[in-house]
């Protein structure tokens, strides 16, 4: 009896112990934040100061902007991309399948430096300029395996008949890919777009080494900052988490609250 | 009546191996017809080609006298109703039946008009709002019947629709589709393995195997007139034995010489005869040429299956009547129960 309560007290003291791990140096940031003075050891009374120097800094400014515009264009097009790919991936023969499934889990897998080197190598090769265009193209090539893994079982898992269906009722292929599978995928559209928004958001390795002439997303400013104890940095990190946090909260309730909505539909039909 | 479409020597191969093997098919106006053969004969092959999901090989597609292999889908005048239903789970019921018509970019109001029509024809009054993969196998087929219908098209097509139902809802859903194609009054292009379905629902039979058509007549004339041994074998149950056509109407099988009523062979052509089960009666050994023992009897329901052993073979009866097994017995046929076909090289 005792031996069990004991067990069961030390799992959750593990458990409690983890999320403290995890969670105590994210709060630690977001409470410094609002220090009025530039210790980061004592917290001397509440303020909004690093917030007002960060949105004055124009540098912090303008690498929020290149994260948020990298992101959001890395984003739209690597989920076309990677939606395409995944509906012709599922057209295609089964050795071209298994094949192209596999390539596509190496960058997921990969090192995120031997991406990173191998994207630098590749644009000084092309003789490419280094800035905000190479920084597009690597996030869009980083995030578009993410889509197809996201895409393609829901693709797999349509009735083989369903694009002819469509067609057969007088829908070109087009129609038939906007008014139809569209739709019907778009469970796995929404999560690939999610999951390749955060991890162009937070990139820091590979945009670092493909980037240059100035051009920095926030991970690099911040890094670049650390050197220095510069509050703002702290500022800065806790609009990211919220932006993640809010990010990863749609990505998992918005489903759920879904799910239950169309129960309750069918609940009234039946 | 016209004919409607038309498939002239159609060819299709798939990875080295032929599916289809020259299909030669008319197809008439209002008609229901069903393609009939075992599984991978290439039934489905051959409604692909006509939906135009698939392209022949070789080849003529006619429609109303145009060829049309080349026309895509979208711009064929025929409607299909999948096995699998293929219903798009995204719409409700009203919104997948108006899919063509949205398409075709109708007005609102007609749509909703054709929408409540469809629904009535096919026994779903009431369901518009009802999210489809809520539905049973049943409710689904009819969805997917009225999907296609709401188009006017002028010929459906049918891949073994009811396939996934179970046999009750399968008889009372044959009922049901032969009622709406008489009321739609157009061609019924409908793929079956089942024979029984084939020969209730038909206007013309057409058996396929091994992607040749083995047979193409109305179910009577596949039944009672089987052209060769696997339209026999495959479209009810018979005794089916060789034989030597001596002289029209006068056919030799099992040592003894029939009258029959086949004209049209060689003399001394050799043949096989077909004798359905239900045609042959058993009676007393003295009054028949085929004499033998039960061998075996086996209550069907209606009827008893009878098996008599006779010199050369076991013979199938079916009868109504009961024999004790290791009686002697005779059988006997009339002139018009003997069916006479090509021998199948
Ligand atoms: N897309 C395809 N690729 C390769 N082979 C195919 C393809 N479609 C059909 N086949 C082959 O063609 C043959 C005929 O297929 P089909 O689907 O026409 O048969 P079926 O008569 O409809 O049979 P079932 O009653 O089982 O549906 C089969 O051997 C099948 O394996
Ligand atoms: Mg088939």
């Amino acid at each position: 009896m005792l031996v069990r309560r004991i067990a069961s007290l030390s799992k959750g003291l593990y458990v409690l112990l983890c999320f403290a791990f995890f969670y105590t140096p994210i709060f630690v940031t977001m409470i410094f934040s609002f220090n009025s003075s530039k210790s980061l050891t004592k917290f001397t009374g509440f303020s909004l100061r690093w917030y007002t120097q960060l949105i004055e800094n124009s540098e912090i400014m303008s690498a929020v902007w290149v994260s948020v515009s990298v992101a959001a264009l890395a984003t739209a097009i690597s989920t076309v991309l990677g939606t395409i790919t995944a509906i012709g991936l599922s057209k295609s023969r089964k050795i071209i399948k298994e094949w192209l499934t596999n390539i596509n889990n190496i960058p997921i897998m990969n090192p995120e430096i031997v991406t990173a080197i191998g994207l630098m190598l590749l644009f000084s090769a092309m003789k490419f300029e280094k800035g905000y265009l190479t920084m597009l193209l690597a996030h869009i090539s980083f995030c578009t395996p993410y889509v197809i893994t996201s895409v393609y079982p829901k693709v797999r898992g349509l009735d083989v008949n369903i694009a002819n269906a469509a067609m057969d009722l007088g829908a070109t292929p087009f129609q038939a890919l906007t008014k139809v599978i569209v739709p019907m995928i778009k469970p796995g559209i929404t999560a690939g777009m999610l999951l390749a928004f955060t991890m162009s958001f937070d990139d820091f390795v590979i945009s670092y080494f493909v980037s240059g002439n100035g051009v920095m997303n926030i991970s690099m400013i911040v890094y670049n900052m650390t050197k220095r104890t510069n509050p703002t940095i702290n500022a800065l990190s806790t609009i990211v988490i919220v932006v993640i946090f809010v990010a990863v909260l749609v990505v998992n309730v918005i489903p759920k609250l879904k799910n239950k909505k169309g129960r309750k539909i069918n609940e009234k039909n039946i | 009546m016209n004919t409607l479409i038309e498939l002239k020597n159609i060819t299709k191969t798939f990875d080295d191996q032929q599916v289809l093997k020259g299909i030669n098919l008319k197809i008439n106006e209002n008609e229901f017809l069903t393609l009939l053969g075992p599984s991978g004969c290439g039934k489905t092959t051959t409604l692909r080609i006509i939906a135009g999901f698939d392209e022949a090989d070789s080849g003529e597609l006619l429609f109303d006298g145009i060829e049309i292999s080349k026309l895509p889908p979208y711009k064929r005048e025929v409607n299909t109703v999948f096995q699998k239903y293929a219903l798009f789970p995204h719409l409700n019921v009203a919104e997948n039946i108006a899919f063509g018509l949205n398409i075709k970019k109708t007005d609102k109001t007609v749509v909703v008009q054709k929408v409540e029509k469809m629904l009535e024809l096919v026994g779903l009054s009431g369901f518009e709002k009802r999210d489809v993969t809520s539905l049973s196998g049943g409710q689904q087929q009819r969805v997917a019947i009225a999907r296609a219908l709401i188009n006017e098209p002028k010929v459906l097509l049918l891949d073994e629709p009811l396939g996934a139902l179970d046999a009750r809802l399968r008889k009372e859903m044959q009922t049901e589709l032969k009622k709406i194609q008489k009321e739609v009054g157009i061609t019924f292009i409908y793929v079956t393995h089942d024979q029984e379905e084939a020969l209730s629902m038909s206007d013309t039979v057409v058996v396929m195997n091994d992607g040749y058509i083995q047979q193409i007549g109305t179910p009577t004339d596949v039944y009672n007139e089987p052209e060769n041994r696997f339209v026999a074998s495959f479209i009810g149950e018979s005794n089916i034995i060789k034989g030597t056509m001596i002289r029209d109407c006068l056919v030799s099988f099992d040592g003894f010489e029939f009258e029959c009523v086949d004209k049209g062979f060689k003399e001394n052509e050799e043949i096989e005869v077909v004798l359905r089960p239900e045609d042959i009666d058993i009676v007393k050994p003295e009054n028949a040429k085929i004499k033998g023992t039960v061998e075996s009897v086996v209550f069907k329901g209606v009827h008893y299956e009878i098996m008599v052993r006779t010199e050369l073979r076991s013979y199938m009866i079916h009868t109504t009547d009961f024999f004790e097994v290791g009686l002697d017995v005779g059988l006997t046929f009339g002139p018009e129960d003997i069916h006479v076909m090509w021998k199948m090289v």
